[in-house]
């Protein structure tokens, strides 16, 4: 049984803490055994806002918890971005190099599932038609756009519509959601628009930091509209 | 508040950018990404190293420069920051009174219109975006489009209040008012400014876009003309300036090149020609490992044109001005005072900049580390901000300190939201719900049709492939007339291609044939062109550039300024006939 680490981001935690749970039953279908890391910040969050050493403090947690394992699975696509392609610059040397070791370990919860050799055998099915919400770190630092559609055409029953500009970004953005709220709310109504107008209920996305700040719109908005994590569609897809 | 924010909020308050721009450049990011994928597929790469290898050998190629210019009766200049570039252009400058200004950056950031008028001079801006931003005072909002922020009806309001009077604000007229203005302008002014996209080392050549025909006028009528431009905009030779005409107009405008692309060479008889090159720190950007590569931007604006954020709080919001993506990395770089430094910030990171960047600029990667320095060396953040960060890092050292930070982070999030929402005006509507509210599984049986209008996807190429076939066919779709013979009509003025690009449905004229000025009073301009000399794409065409002046034409004159809606036919013929010959 392979082991891997299921890193539980920090923000996750705190917005959807049930979800570690449901990927963590996904990854045992899967044949995985799981260890949980959780309690740590990638330091993205400070990264972004310029504040490199606070980024360097939180970022070394999750490193030094990652390094037993040849693979840690990560519940957001957004921080598996940090942790592969900035956590390890935050360092010089010799010990930038071995932060890069166990930062090439990281891998996104959707494309791990998607390429896993055991994935076709879940035999998953769910009825119903979500939308999918391609998120920018997923899209274009990790290119695993195809990976979870192909994992979305995986799940019998399921339609999967496409947002119109699927490339454009949600307004999230960490930070800027919070240093620059109205456009963050701005881009975030444009998003939810084109969201609508799939026709879809339910938004599906890897990153779910995309989610909660959509979601938080459609509800503030009285749209009907849910935003769902991979683990969960994937976990009702199981049953 | 950071200023950017404060400006950003405002903008989107009383203009709401994103209605007007959001819908014009989803289309034109789609036409640009259709027009690049009908060149060749390595045109970006070659773009990239052409601009890459000239910011390598920036002061060998300026050397080269200098000796070839002035083998052409150009002179040099070399300015090393606004100041300087301004009164290196007011000493040329002197004694002139009239003097016609076409589109410049590098003008705009030294503040030249500004200066030149203070010391009395008229200066007429004669692109038609330049000229109604000009009128309407708050400058321009965007690179290659200045009055983008502005919709039909705002630019006739601004227009009557010059005198000027219309029946209605259809953009043709709108437009061709302009031309008129810029017409009788130019039959007496002195000295014409207009700026340089590629100045050629190897050739002392000058390339220059354009569509109007402004530059046309300004390069050929008035008795001096100087070109002002960036220190950087130096390239090794004519197959650099070709790479990187392959990608500018189409990540521009759309276009497969301008209408008119000069490659401009020495005075003509009585004339004086000056080329004025601002440095205003670009040469210690040079030297900065982290942001060098920006020198490689050739300002096409397809980083704006694409980023939401721009398009969400408009171009003026940056008080730049550059503005959008390139905007927020190159203006604390030439600017390193502090008063743009919260401009990195205008950016969700998403990294669509950085992925329709032509010449492969990471754009997203600078916004990061100019926020690091940002903070290191104190112009970006504030005090209660950096404590609040290392108390957070602090938490984050220790697990259990953490946990306990998410679980106070989930019961105080409701309330947290309101915290957020009170940031703003009022107008925040996000409300998270409780973390542990489970989904409506029944939602995923309540969706309803789908009513996603169609993404503009341009129609699929359907071009033929054989050189004379396809070279009709582009061509016919600028609005040029081909045919095999022609009978002639009074006005017409005929004229020999050296040579013609298939792909772009372009001409091109050298020497005496390229000459602007019977080319803007001709009521029809014919051109003869050989199939025998048809290549397929513009790097193809350098062998024929010769070693003069030469001027490639694509299309008829047209401006886009105005909602960018094409009007054909601004300075110089409406009408253009090839005749493609065996
Ligand atoms: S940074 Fe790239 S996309 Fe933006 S204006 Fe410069 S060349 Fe164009």
């Amino acid at each position: 049984m392979p082991s891997v680490a299921l890193f539980d981001p920090c923000y996750m935690a705190a917005l959807r803490p049930a979800d570690a749970e449901c990927a963590r039953h996904v990854l045992r279908s899967l044949g995985d055994d799981v260890t949980l890391i959780d309690g740590r910040c990638c330091g993205q969050p400070a990264f972004n806002s310029g504040y490199r050493n606070e980024a360097r403090t939180a970022g070394r947690e999750v490193l030094k918890a990652a390094r037993p394992f040849e693979t840690v699975v990560t519940l957001s696509g957004s921080c598996t971005s940090m942790v592969r392609h900035y956590l390890p610059v935050l360092w010089d040397g010799d010990r930038r190099d071995a932060a890069q070791r166990i930062a090439g370990r990281f891998r996104d919860f959707v494309s791990y599932v998607a390429n896993h050799p055991n994935v076709g055998n879940l035999g998953l099915k769910l009825e119903g038609v979500v939308a999918y919400h391609d998120s920018c770190h997923g899209r274009r630092e990790l290119g695993i756009t195809s990976d979870a559609l192909g994992l979305l055409a995986r799940i019998q029953g399921l339609e999967v519509r496409r947002l119109a500009y699927e490339e454009e970004c949600c307004g999230f953005g960490g930070s800027f959601a919070v240093k620059l709220p109205e456009i963050s709310v701005a881009m975030m109504t444009t998003k939810l628009d084109d969201a609508v107008l799939t026709g879809a209920k339910v938004l599906v996305s890897g990153d779910f930091s995309c989610l909660a700040h959509l979601e938080a719109g459609a509800r503030g908005l009285g749209l009907k509209l849910e935003t769902w994590t991979f683990p969960e569609l994937l976990l009702r897809a199981l049953e | 508040m950071s200023a950017y924010r404060e400006r950003a909020a405002r903008e989107i308050r009383a203009e709401r950018p994103a209605a007007t721009v959001t819908p014009i450049m989803r289309k034109l990011v789609a036409d640009a990404e259709a027009m690049l994928g009908r060149g060749p597929e390595d045109a970006r790469a070659r773009a990239a190293a052409a601009r890459m290898y000239a910011v390598d050998h920036l002061e060998e190629l300026h050397e080269q420069m200098e000796a070839n210019l002035e083998r052409r009766r150009v002179h040099y200049h070399r300015a090393a920051d606004a100041a300087e570039a301004v009164a290196i252009m007011r000493r040329i400058l002197a004694g002139s009174k009239r003097i016609a200004k076409s589109k410049s950056m590098v003008a705009e950031e030294v503040g030249l219109t500004h200066a030149l008028r203070a010391d009395g001079m008229d200066v007429l801006e004669t692109d038609i975006g330049e000229y109604v931003v000009d009128l309407e005072g708050r400058g321009p909002s965007h690179i290659t489009a200045p009055a983008l922020h502005l919709n039909r009806a705002r630019i006739r309001e601004i227009f009557e209040r010059t005198g000027a009077s219309f029946e209605d604000d259809d953009p043709v007229k709108l437009s061709r008012y302009v031309r008129d203005v810029v017409g009788s302008y130019f039959r007496d002014c002195d000295a014409a400014i207009t700026g340089t996209n590629i100045a050629i080392a190897s050739s002392g050549r000058l390339g220059i876009v354009e569509n109007e025909g402004n530059v046309s006028l300004g390069v050929s009528h008035p008795r001096l003309h100087v070109a002002i431009t960036g220190l950087e905009k130096v390239v090794a030779d004519e197959d650099a300036a070709l790479a990187i005409l392959e990608v500018l107009a189409p990540s521009a405008t759309a276009q497969p090149l301008t209408s008119f692309t000069h490659f401009l060479a020495g005075p003509m008889p009585g004339q004086e020609r000056h080329v004025v090159f601002v440095d205003n720190g670009r040469s210690r950007v040079v030297h900065d490992e982290r942001y060098r590569e920006v020198l490689k931007c050739i300002r096409c604006g397809a980083c704006m044109n694409a980023c939401p954020v721009y398009r969400t709080a408009g171009g003026l919001s940056y008080g730049s001005p550059y503005m959008g993506p390139i905007g927020a990395v190159v203006s604390p770089l030439l600017w390193p005072d502090g008063r743009y430094a919260d401009l990195p910030m205008a950016s969700s990171l998403c990294g669509r900049c950085t992925e329709v960047c032509p010449v492969g600029i990471p754009l997203h990667r600078m916004l990061l580390d100019l926020r690091a320095d940002g903070v290191a060396d104190g112009q970006l953040g504030s005090r209660t901000e950096k404590l609040a960060w290392l108390a957070w890092a602090e938490a984050f050292r220790g697990a259990t300190r953490a946990r306990a930070l998410s679980a106070f982070a989930r019961v105080g999030l409701r309330n947290g939201s309101r915290i957020v929402r009170s940031h703003g005006d009022g107008d925040d509507p996000r409300l998270f719900p409780e973390p542990s509210e489970l989904h409506d599984r029944t939602l995923l049986q309540a969706a309803t049709a789908e009513r996603t209008a169609a993404v503009l996807i341009p129609a699929a190429d359907v071009a033929p492939h054989e050189l004379p076939a396809l070279f009709a066919f582009r061509a016919r779709d600028l609005g040029v007339t081909v045919v095999e013979s022609i009978d002639p009509r009074d006005g017409d003025l005929s004229l020999t291609a050296t040579a013609a690009i298939a792909n772009t449905g372009s001409v091109l004229l050298t020497g005496e044939q390229a000459a602007r000025r019977p080319i803007l009073g001709a009521k029809r301009v014919v051109v003869r062109v050989s199939a025998s000399t048809l290549v397929r794409f513009p790097h193809e065409v350098a062998p024929f550039l010769g070693g003069d002046d030469a001027l490639l034409l694509t299309g008829a004159s047209r401006t886009a300024d105005i909602e960018k809606q094409i009007v054909r036919g601004i300075h110089g013929a409406e009408e253009m006939v090839v005749v493609l010959g065996p």
